[in-house]
């Protein structure tokens, strides 16, 4: 990951927008920057307003409050009555749907952008073979656009995105459209391509593979709000609300009393209400009476012994096993309640196994209150 | 009312004038003569006082006439014969709806049309009173009776008349056949007979002159018999022809000609009170578009060479009231006709509105 | 779709694109406004006034006329009587067509697809004309054969109600089968496969599953239907006047062209008659968007095909039925009448002639007639197919407010019969200062105007079919609204604008009921020119008439049809 220049200006801002769709509110004030050369990936479940929010910023939907700065400077502001058309921000997008004009050639689509802004045919000529190249379609330049398959259309797509140069890259889930294995190969091409033109980007993805891996801050959004915004790994290590730690990795939520009285080495202890005890990290959110903790599948550990030297160690019973693959998924029974483990396949644990379940205690999250999470 | 041009201002002050002055009793066309700036021409075989070449120039004519299609092209195509270079086009509609038409357009300030041919004296008296007609006196006139002019002359004239009897469908016919005009109402022919509409200058004579000498039930009982009600003489035969239709109330004479001609099994019965008989009446228009060509058809028409056209072209077969007209190409003479006019054309005139009333709602409408 | 309106600042950086759009969408707005309101303005002024009629403007306003509307009872009842009665002929006819055709395995049924439109091609007139020599009690062919056979009287009566809406019905019928097709075409077969599996029969799944699915669509064709069948003037004329059956439109016509004209009472009935089918088209619209519509998702599926096997002989004879109803009958007829003296059904030798042929192209109008209809077809689809397309994008593409309002002008003209509007526009535009009365140029007014349904409809349906996000992709490669329009939105719609333009080619060259009030001398048009021919003329020259328009206009379709696909294969780059 590049190196993140901290007191360098931010090259998007987005200030309290709001966007209605219809009557309906879309996007009800939603505030995150994009720093130069930095992917930021707005990530969220269908309806959530991620791609509401990109459109605005592109300029193809009409917020109804907030402000959009690029540069500094206002595209949109609901205050000053400043609105710039789509085609005047300088900006580039790919599309869900690709948009690939089918009566044009690759060429001509590739070109549209610098016909636009007047360049001299042989620039166009070399900038578009320049462009092609880079996404491997270079032999495919005179083809009727309409003869493309969909990973080369969407090749096409992003050449003609930013042969012209734009300072921002705009994504609309690219990829849903292309089957996994294609889609796993795609992103790091995207990635890779990303970093060498140092472009800024938006990305709108609901796949959370995706964004963890090509996102260099990740905004998660539930219904026109934002959620949390971090890095990967503090959205994925720390999530701060039940949402987050639930959408983000699959996530067993414990919730119970506080127990204060219990508290050691700065651990906090807390009681469900089957008995059982379990030690967390607080990690600067506001400890109350009754708190919620969030563990990951992944960070449950299943041992034939107790292990030593941890507070977080017991008995469990495995109820059942679900091989997946890569990995098995096992539900044991932890007191009253159940909780998924997800472990490595190689040594299969049969249900009805009497075994041993531990967890690092920095791996148990505390998460910040409800209301404060979902405000 | 403004005029357009000079020349028209002239001679329309001059006929004014002359008409005012103290020379009443001496034949209008003697005064007229002394007022014009020109002596009639002769062009082809008749007399004109209109300027052939502007009217060659010109170009054009427009004629709003009653006549069925296949009537008002014959006619147009007389005149075009005989003058090539100018084009004419025309509009037909029977004479209400023609007359109401030529109203409207002008009354919104629309003078597009050059001659109007009606089939009823009534709207031709009206167009008269509200100057829609152009003065113009055509030295063919001397060919005419002072009842078959506009009075006072320049105004319209009768081109024509079209008598009309009882015909009938010889082969579909049911008993008796019909002798007089009080046959028309036998119930057996109810739903079978035929008539024209309320905008047909023949019809309105027909009701007035049937009123007069069979009073005013007479058209109640016709109501109940439920008459189909036709545009053109044309399609009242056609129907005739096929059997749609046992009888028609207003059997035409040129219809009938030129059904029987075609090998129709038609027959014409004249009753002895008379034929119906409206008379066709040609004018040329005011401030019409075409001046010279207008009155270059008007001529044309009152001369022998048009009448002799408008009584042999089979879709008009007219009867002429022309004094030196040949017989009709059937050899029958209008004169030998007893025709039912009406004797009083004011008084006539004021009972449309009567007439429409009862015609309409005869038909339904 | 309602956005709370924001200006943009005058302080941005010169939005060109904005002011192109702006300009060109509310100048297009205007148009359509004028076009429409204009007459309808004057039409509602007509039926208001109960002054002098002869006064312009009117000396005083009441209700008077519209309560004079309820003397003729009889004309409201006929009016409904073979509207219902046609409708339901239509739906019957356009069911069974597009069951056969969309559902089953009949031999033939691409062909019998294409052949479905050309009854809307021959005009409702041609088929009045053919089936009044066919069905007349006396005179019609088919009666004399009958009675040739042996039969007493007639077997059937064209003059009537029924046989009025029997013509209506096959001639304007098409647009049911269209409809309702399109109902079949868009529902998800695995409906009834579910059923099927569940072991429900043939007939069973037809009726429970099918039927109900159905039928929502088939209502609002119904309410389509019936709404055109309340203004349909040529096939009433043809075969109710002469026989004193009257319906609305022929009454306004006939009050019109009376003397003294009847325009206040013409000008009641026309917006009686409009109110009624604004209602109608309301309704219909409703039923169309509603919920209920679970099967019409917008994909066209391949409708599952019954295999009915040895029944499909039946149904191709079915079908074969209904194109010699109304194609073949018909045009045989004419031909046959117009080569004879005196059309009947068993002639002599001597009976037949040439001579009506050398008549009718003789005939001035019939030749200025048939050319000032090609030119005005050319006219008015070549002028009305940038117009419409500019407000199919406005209504459905701009963003501009008060564009939603603009869909309902344009959509105005749709419920009013041709025959009421063209009554407005006659009162309205014989008073404009521009002397346009009579001349094509108010014919040309005149197609525009009542064609706007029809070229908007066309349009927008093929411009909602282009994802919109290629044309919001040019937006983002910085290109003015201009640039992309002609660089990316009018290619991907070129062959639609070319399908238009044909549309509105033959739509104008068939109209009758606006066309029939705004002739003059000069400006003779074919269809309203065989009306004349018929009221005018003997039926064989009639007949003629319509033959050799018909063959024209045959030809000219051909060549163009030809034209435009090579056109309409290569949009331009």
């Amino acid at each position: 990951m590049p190196p993140m220049v901290a007191s360098s200006k931010p090259h998007i801002e987005v200030e309290n927008l709001e966007v209605n769709f219809g009557a309906v509110p879309a996007v009800r004030g939603v505030s995150f920057t994009v720093a130069p050369g930095q992917q930021l990936t707005l990530l969220g479940p269908s309806g959530c307003g991620k791609t509401t929010t990109l459109r605005a910023i592109a300029g193809l939907e009409k917020p109804v409050g907030g402000e959009i700065r690029i540069d500094g400077a206002p595209v949109y502001s609901s205050a000053r009555q400043i609105n710039i058309p789509a085609e005047k921000r300088g900006l580039s997008m790919v599309f869900q749907s690709y948009a690939i004009w089918p009566h044009m050639t690759v060429f001509e689509n590739v070109a549209y952008g610098l016909r636009v802004r007047r360049t001299p045919s042989a620039e166009i000529a070399e900038k578009v073979d320049h462009a092609l190249g880079m996404v491997q379609m270079r032999a495919f330049a005179g083809r009727r656009a309409s003869q493309l398959s969909g990973g080369q259309q969407q090749r096409v797509a992003l050449a003609r995105a930013f042969v012209f140069s734009p300072s921002v890259l705009l994504f609309d889930e690219p990829l849903s459209n292309l089957d996994a294995k294609l889609r796993g190969d795609m992103r790091l091409e995207l990635r890779e391509l990303q970093h060498r033109l140092g472009i800024t980007s938006v990305y709108v993805t609901h796949d959370l593979e995706e964004a963890l891996a090509m996102s260099d801050r990740i905004v998660v959004m539930r219904d026109g709000l934002v959620e949390q915004i971090g890095t990967p790994d503090d959205i994925y290590g720390l999530p701060r609300s039940a949402f987050v730690a639930d959408f983000v990795g699959s996530a067993n939520l414990i919730r119970g009393r506080h127990r204060a009285d219990l508290s050691k080495d700065g651990l906090i202890a807390l009681e469900t209400a089957g008995g059982q005890l379990i030690y967390g990290t607080a990690y600067g959110r506001p400890v109350g009476a009754e708190l919620t903790v969030s563990v990951r599948t992944v960070h449950l550990q299943i041992c034939p012994q107790p292990p030593p030297g941890t507070p977080n160690v017991w008995p469990v019973r495995v109820e059942k096993t679900v091989f997946q693959g890569d990995f098995s998924q096992l539900h044991v029974a932890w007191g009253d309640q159940h909780l998924v483990v997800r472990c490595a396949a190689m040594e299969p644990v049969p249900a009805g196994s009497e075994v041993y379940m531990t967890v690092e205690p920095r791996r148990v999250v505390l998460l910040a209150p409800e209301a404060a999470a979902s405000a | 009312m403004t005029d357009i041009t000079n020349r028209r201002l002239t001679r329309r002050a001059i006929l004014q004038g002359a008409t005012a002055l103290p020379l009443l009793g001496i034949a209008a066309p003697a005064v007229l003569a002394q007022g014009m700036s020109k002596s009639p021409n002769k062009v082809l075989d008749f007399l004109t006082n209109a300027d052939v070449a502007k009217a060659e120039q010109e170009g054009q004519l427009v004629f709003y006439c009653h006549e069925n299609e296949a009537g008002t092209a014959g006619i147009m195509e007389g005149f075009h014969n005989d003058f090539p270079k100018i084009k004419t086009s025309y509009v037909r509609a029977q004479t209400g709806a023609l007359y109401a038409k030529i109203l409207a357009e002008r009354q919104a300030g629309r003078f597009d049309v050059d001659v109007l041919q009606l089939s009823d004296l009534s709207p031709a008296f009206d167009f008269q009173k509200k100057n829609g007609y152009e003065h113009y006196e055509s030295p063919e006139s001397t060919g005419y009776k002072k009842d078959n002019l506009s009075s006072p002359n320049g105004y319209f004239f009768w081109t024509g008349v079209d008598p009309a009897g009882i015909a009938y469908n010889s082969e579909k016919l049911t008993g008796n056949a019909p002798k007089g005009w009080k046959d028309i109402l036998d119930s057996r022919w109810k739903g079978k007979i035929s008539c024209k509409i309320s905008a047909s200058g023949l019809q309105f004579v027909q009701w007035y002159a049937l009123r007069k000498i069979y009073g005013d039930g007479f058209w109640k009982e016709f109501a109940k018999l439920q008459p189909h009600a036709l545009d053109s003489r044309v399609q009242l035969f056609d129907r005739l022809a096929k059997g749609d239709d046992m009888i028609t109330a207003v059997g035409e004479y040129p219809a009938y000609i030129l059904f029987k001609s075609k090998g129709a099994k038609v027959e014409f019965v004249a009753p002895p009170d008379g034929l119906v008989a409206t008379p066709l009446i040609v004018g040329a228009v005011n401030k019409a578009p075409h001046p010279e060509a207008s009155k270059l058809f008007v001529d044309w028409a009152m001369s022998k060479r048009g009448q002799a056209w408008y009584q042999t072209n089979p879709n008009l077969y007219y009867g002429s009231v022309r004094t030196d007209a040949p017989p009709m190409p059937t050899g029958v003479k209008l004169s030998d006709f007893k025709l039912l006019y009406p004797n009083d054309w004011d008084e006539y005139a004021s009972q449309q509105a009567a007439f429409l009333k009862e015609w309409n709602g005869i038909l339904g409408l | 779709m309602e956005r709370h309106p924001r200006p943009v600042s005058a302080a941005a950086p010169s939005a060109g694109s904005f002011p192109a759009q702006k300009l060109a969408g509310y100048g297009v707005a205007a148009v359509a406004a004028v076009l429409v309101l204009y007459p309808v303005f004057y039409l509602l002024q007509a039926a208001f006034d109960t002054g002098d009629p002869v006064a312009r403007p009117p000396t005083e306003y009441g209700v008077d006329n519209f309560a004079a509307v309820f003397n003729y009872p009889q004309i409201l009842l006929n009016t409904l009587t073979v509207s219902f009665a046609a409708t339901v002929m239509a739906l019957v006819i356009g069911f069974v067509m597009a069951w056969i055709l969309a559902r089953t395995n009949v031999p033939g049924r691409r062909v019998f697809e294409q052949l479905m439109v050309v009854p809307y091609y021959l005009t409702p007139l041609l088929g009045a004309l053919a089936w009044s020599m066919l069905g007349q009690p006396e005179s019609g062919f088919i009666n004399q054969v009958w009675r040739a056979l042996g039969g007493s009287e007639h077997i059937i009566d064209i003059n009537t109600a029924y046989g009025i809406a029997w013509v209506m019905a096959l001639f304007e019928g098409s647009v049911a089968f269209v409809m309702i097709a399109a109902v079949m075409k868009s529902m998800d077969p695995s409906l009834e496969e579910a059923s099927q599996v569940m072991g429900a029969s043939r007939l069973r799944t037809m009726l429970r599953v099918t039927l109900p699915l159905v039928i929502p669509g088939i209502l609002g064709a119904a309410i389509f239907v019936f709404a055109e069948m309340l203004g349909s003037f040529a096939v009433a004329l043809v075969l109710g006047l002469p026989s004193r059956y009257y319906v609305i439109t022929t009454a306004i016509y006939q009050f019109v062209q009376q003397y003294p004209p009847r325009i206040q009472l013409a000008a009641a009935m026309g917006v009686s008659l409009f109110a009624v089918m604004f209602v109608m088209l309301f309704l219909y619209r409703r039923v169309v968007t509603s919920g209920s519509y679970v099967t019409i998702t917008g994909k066209a599926f391949r409708p599952r095909v019954v295999d009915v096997g040895r029944l499909r002989y039946l149904l191709f004879a079915v079908c074969v039925l209904y194109l010699l109803a109304a194609v073949v009958l018909p045009l045989a007829t004419l031909l046959f009448a117009s080569v004879q003296k005196i059309a009947v059904a068993f002639p002599s030798a001597d009976n037949f002639t040439l001579h009506n042929f050398s008549a009718a192209m003789s005939m001035n109008a019939a030749r200025s007639a048939l050319g000032n209809s090609l030119i005005l077809g050319f006219a008015t689809a070549t002028i009305g197919v940038p117009l419409m397309g500019l407000l199919a994008w406005l209504i459905y593409r701009s963003r501009l407010p008060g564009a939603g309002l603009i869909e309902y002008v344009v959509m105005f003209p749709q419920a009013v019969p041709r025959l009421v509007f063209a009554f407005g526009m006659m009162w309205a535009w014989v008073v404009f200062p521009i002397p346009i009365y009579g001349t094509m140029w108010l014919l040309l007014i005149a197609y525009l105007t009542v064609f706007l349904p029809l070229g908007v409809r066309t349009i927008s349906g093929v411009m909602l079919q282009i994802d919109k996000s290629l044309e919001e992709c040019a937006q983002m490669c910085g290109a003015s609204w201009t640039f992309r329009t002609r660089t990316v939105t009018i290619p991907l719609l070129w062959p639609g604008l070319i399908a238009a333009w044909l549309l509105l080619f033959i739509a104008s060259i068939r109209e009758l009921g606006a066309s029939i009030l705004l002739m003059g001398a000069h400006s003779k048009v074919i269809t309203p020119a065989i009306v004349e021919s018929y009221f005018g003329t003997a039926s064989e020259l009639t007949a003629t008439l319509a033959l050799i328009q018909t063959l024209v206009i045959g030809a000219a379709m051909i060549v163009l049809v030809a034209f435009t696909r090579r056109v309409g294969a290569h949009p331009i780059d």
